[in-house]
């Protein structure tokens, strides 16, 4: 969307520095595409810019283990859940006449008590399976000329739009299930009081890497357009 | 500096509070006595500005009374009287040495404290160097001071000193907090940060010297008697109001049930009477303390413009001025409630990016204008962000069943629950009267929906919410950061969206954001593609005037300093 007119005129000013492929490549396939025919040896620069035209432009999804992850971090929270409406059942069971005697499981629980907690626990997981496969079907991001793009959500669903030029940095997050998993979590920070917002799970390592890069290289870019 | 006045001075403090005498005002008045020369060798000695300087020595006393006075006492009162009764007169004595020590060793921290805080203004840095034990020392860019606030209370004024606050964009607090400098000390420091700031751009723009000389301050606003009393009518705290009803309702009956037999017979009319009677007092009363209190807070309230930046002060009693540089304004909102708009007043707040006023009301942002005629907020609007407040686009009018299905659910929860409360109770037989809400739920929700909206303009986007109390935000395109749109199932159904357009202004942290709510699905879409794109054309559009007024100062021969440091993420 930036106009030629406009990075024409701005490096007619004479402002020193970047090459003109270089700061909107993004823009200018056929530019930095000779260029890069054009220089033997490629630089780091070169090669993240690749990385930049690869990535730019095509609606992705996550990765399908994702799924998992979210399913198991919810998990965790299904235990907590389940125990303590198994203990409310315990303790308040025999008021309404639920648990007629204390079973013989340690501590008195009844077995009727175990019985309840599963059931929690597992239609507690049920759902949080359900969720995790639509909001997983819902995800999508895209990772645009000049702002990255996110769109997710089951019930509400949330677009973001992150311009680049806001991107103050960029983390990859690798919790302890996402390690097993071999999957990351990208968060894009913002000066912007939503600045969580902007957070991409479910990426494998390497394509967390690639995209943490490409963004990288993108703000940096779209930085020198906004200091021109 | 003044070295000698000081150290005389500490020594009189110390004689003074070891007589045990604690919070006497003779700690007051004798340090008074002998730092009335300080000041004025504070002037006079370095007007320039360079070489580390001291707090003001009436800070010793003056914290000293604040915060250790009240433990000393205690300790006297409490503790002494306490160890005698255990331990007979030994103990008392031991006590009273105890006090003495304690006393001596609060002294000693304060004047330790003075003696070791130091601050410097250099040309680009304020630097504080402080700490008894542990030493802090602090040097702060004077490009990222967002405001500097002075502060003065009743008994400070008396004094003659201040409390000087020194904001950043980082953090939610103010970065620093100079308590206490002489009254001239902090005036100068507030001018000279807002001028080396000045000078700082100036030389980082390229521009010529000669402008940056002296801020041409114009009185810009000056609130009139009539608004302030508007301002004491309309901000009564509804939320004190119906607390009272809600206490009222709770501990009334019991209090009916002690009065019961004054009031039975044939004067029970006063009976029915006394209820309401009492709560409008009270409502009345408490109007008029909350009115009080803020015409005291705002009075004398001037708003003038310098260069770059608009500087305030305001109060009765306690006495504040800061400055708001424009450069760093994120969004700005005007603030009507319903009673205000219907007077024909509003407010107008100014958010820069995470300042939080140290005067502590209005929930981090600063309020510009507490209270002034529409059309002069109006005006003062225009003259910081060009742009008409009063063109909105509505979102579409099936918007309206949405708020008319929530308050019908409201009105019906309301029953359902009265209904419950007069099963249980047995004596609330007109459980079905919040029925009659249903016939204002149309009323609400065409006033719900009347009050929305959002205007795209040339460089400014405009939303508008909230009938109680309306808040229309201006943010300039080149202040966006990034921009949200969502949809609930309920908007789903009627395909309608919400767009939320964040800032770095520090208000939008409680939720407050600009944001067009239930607008077209589509224009939602279109509204988050459309401001990140004008964003890109604000900024390259700026990069464009600043480039060319480079080259122009480049060309009249003036200093050409590359402006690569530039880019402030907060604030561009």
């Amino acid at each position: 969307m930036s106009d030629p007119a406009d990075s024409a005129e701005s490096d007619a000013d004479g402002t020193p520095s970047e090459p003109t492929g270089e700061s909107d490549a993004s823009t200018d396939a056929a530019t930095s595409e000779d260029r890069s025919v054009g220089t033997s040896a490629a630089t780091v620069e070169e090669l993240d810019e690749e990385l930049v035209e690869e990535t730019v432009g095509e609606l992705r999804r996550l990765d399908p283990r994702v799924r998992l992850y979210w399913v198991a971090s919810r998990l965790f929270g299904g235990v907590f859940l389940a125990g303590l409406v198994a203990l409310g059942f315990q303790f308040a069971g025999p008021e309404f006449g639920l648990v007629e005697t204390p079973g013989g499981l340690p501590f008195g629980f009844a077995g009727r008590t175990v019985l309840v907690g599963v059931a929690v626990f597992l239609v507690f997981g049920g759902i949080a399976a359900l969720h995790a496969v639509l909001y997983y079907r819902s995800w999508r991001y895209e990772v645009r000329e000049d702002s990255l793009y996110l769109t997710r959500g089951v019930f509400t669903r949330v677009q973001t739009v992150a311009p680049y030029v806001r991107v103050q940095h960029i983390d990859a997050r690798r919790g302890p299930v996402e390690r097993v998993l071999g999957l990351s979590t990208l968060v894009v920070y913002t000066a912007g009081s939503r600045g969580a917002d902007v957070t991409v799970p479910g990426l494998t390592d390497d394509r967390a890497d690639e995209l943490q890069t490409a963004l990288k290289r993108l703000a940096i870019e779209s930085e020198e357009e906004d200091a021109v | 500096m003044s070295d000698g006045a000081d150290a005389s001075g500490n020594t009189d403090d110390d004689t003074v509070a070891d007589s045990g005498q604690g919070p006497s005002s003779e700690t007051g008045e004798g340090a008074t006595a002998d730092t009335a020369g300080a000041p004025a060798t504070e002037v006079d000695s370095d007007a320039t500005g360079g070489g580390p300087r001291k707090l003001h020595v009436l800070t010793i006393p003056y914290r000293l009374v604040q915060q250790g006075a009240g433990i000393v006492v205690f300790l006297f009162f409490i503790g002494v009287p306490g160890l005698t009764g255990a331990l007979g007169a030994e103990g008392g004595i031991f006590g009273l040495l105890a006090v003495l020590a304690i006393a001596a060793a609060f002294v000693g921290y304060f004047v330790a404290h003075y003696q070791r805080y130091e601050y410097e203004l250099t040309p680009d840095t304020f630097d504080i160097r402080s700490g008894v034990f542990s030493r802090r020392e602090r040097e702060i860019p004077l490009r990222r001071i967002q405001n500097v606030d002075i502060s003065q209370s009743v008994i400070q004024r008396i004094l003659g000193i201040a409390s000087v606050g020194l904001e950043t964009a980082g953090g939610g607090q103010t970065e620093a907090q100079l308590q206490y400098v002489g009254e001239a000390e902090a005036d100068r420091l507030q001018s000279e940060v807002s001028r080396l700031r000045r000078v700082g751009d100036a030389t980082a723009d390229g521009t010529e010297d000669g402008e940056v000389a002296e801020p041409s301050a114009e009185t810009i606003f000056e609130i009139t008697e009539r608004e302030l009393g508007v301002l004491a009518l309309v901000s009564t705290d509804f939320r004190v109001v119906s607390l009272i009803f809600f206490a009222g309702s709770i501990f009334g009956p019991s209090f009916f049930e002690e009065l019961e037999p004054v009031f039975f017979g044939p004067e029970t009319v006063l009976g029915v009477l006394f209820g309401p009677i009492a709560a409008i007092l009270s409502i009345v009363a408490i109007g008029l303390v909350a009115g009080a209190i803020s015409a005291a807070r705002y009075y004398g309230f001037t708003l003038t413009r310098g260069r770059e930046e608009l500087r305030y002060e305001r109060g009765l009693l306690q006495k504040y001025s800061g400055t708001i540089p424009l450069s760093k304004v994120q969004t700005l909102s005007v603030r009507e409630n319903v009673l205000a708009r219907r007077l024909g007043y509003a407010a107008l707040y100014i958010e820069t990016a995470g300042h939080v006023a140290s005067s502590g009301e209005s929930g981090g942002s600063q309020s510009a204008v507490p209270l002034a005629e529409r059309d002069r907020v109006e005006r003062l609007l225009r003259s910081i962000e060009d742009v008409p407040i009063d063109q909105f686009e509505r979102p579409p009018r099936r918007a309206r069943e949405r708020y008319a299905v929530r308050y019908s659910l409201v009105v019906l929860a309301l029953t359902v629950l009265s209904y419950l409360v007069s099963t249980a109770v047995d004596f609330l037989t007109y459980w079905y009267l919040p029925l009659l809400g249903l016939l204002l739920v149309p009323v609400a929700a065409h006033l719900k929906w009347k009050h929305r909206g959002y205007h795209l303009g040339e460089d400014h986007v405009v939303t508008r919410n909230g009938f109680w109390s309306r808040t229309t935000k201006v943010v300039p395109y080149h202040r966006v950061q990034t921009t949200v749109s969502s949809e609930t199932v309920f908007q789903r159904r009627r395909d309608l969206g919400t767009v939320v357009v964040d800032t770095a202004g520090s208000r939008s942290i409680t939720g407050d954001d600009p944001k067009a709510v239930d607008v077209d699905v589509e224009t939602a879409d279109h509204v988050r593609e459309e401001v990140p794109d004008r964003l890109y054309e604000a900024l390259r559009s700026r990069n464009r005037a600043r480039n060319q007024e480079r080259i122009r100062s480049q060309a009249e021969g003036g200093p050409a300093i590359g402006s690569a440091d530039r880019t402030d993420p907060a604030a561009d």
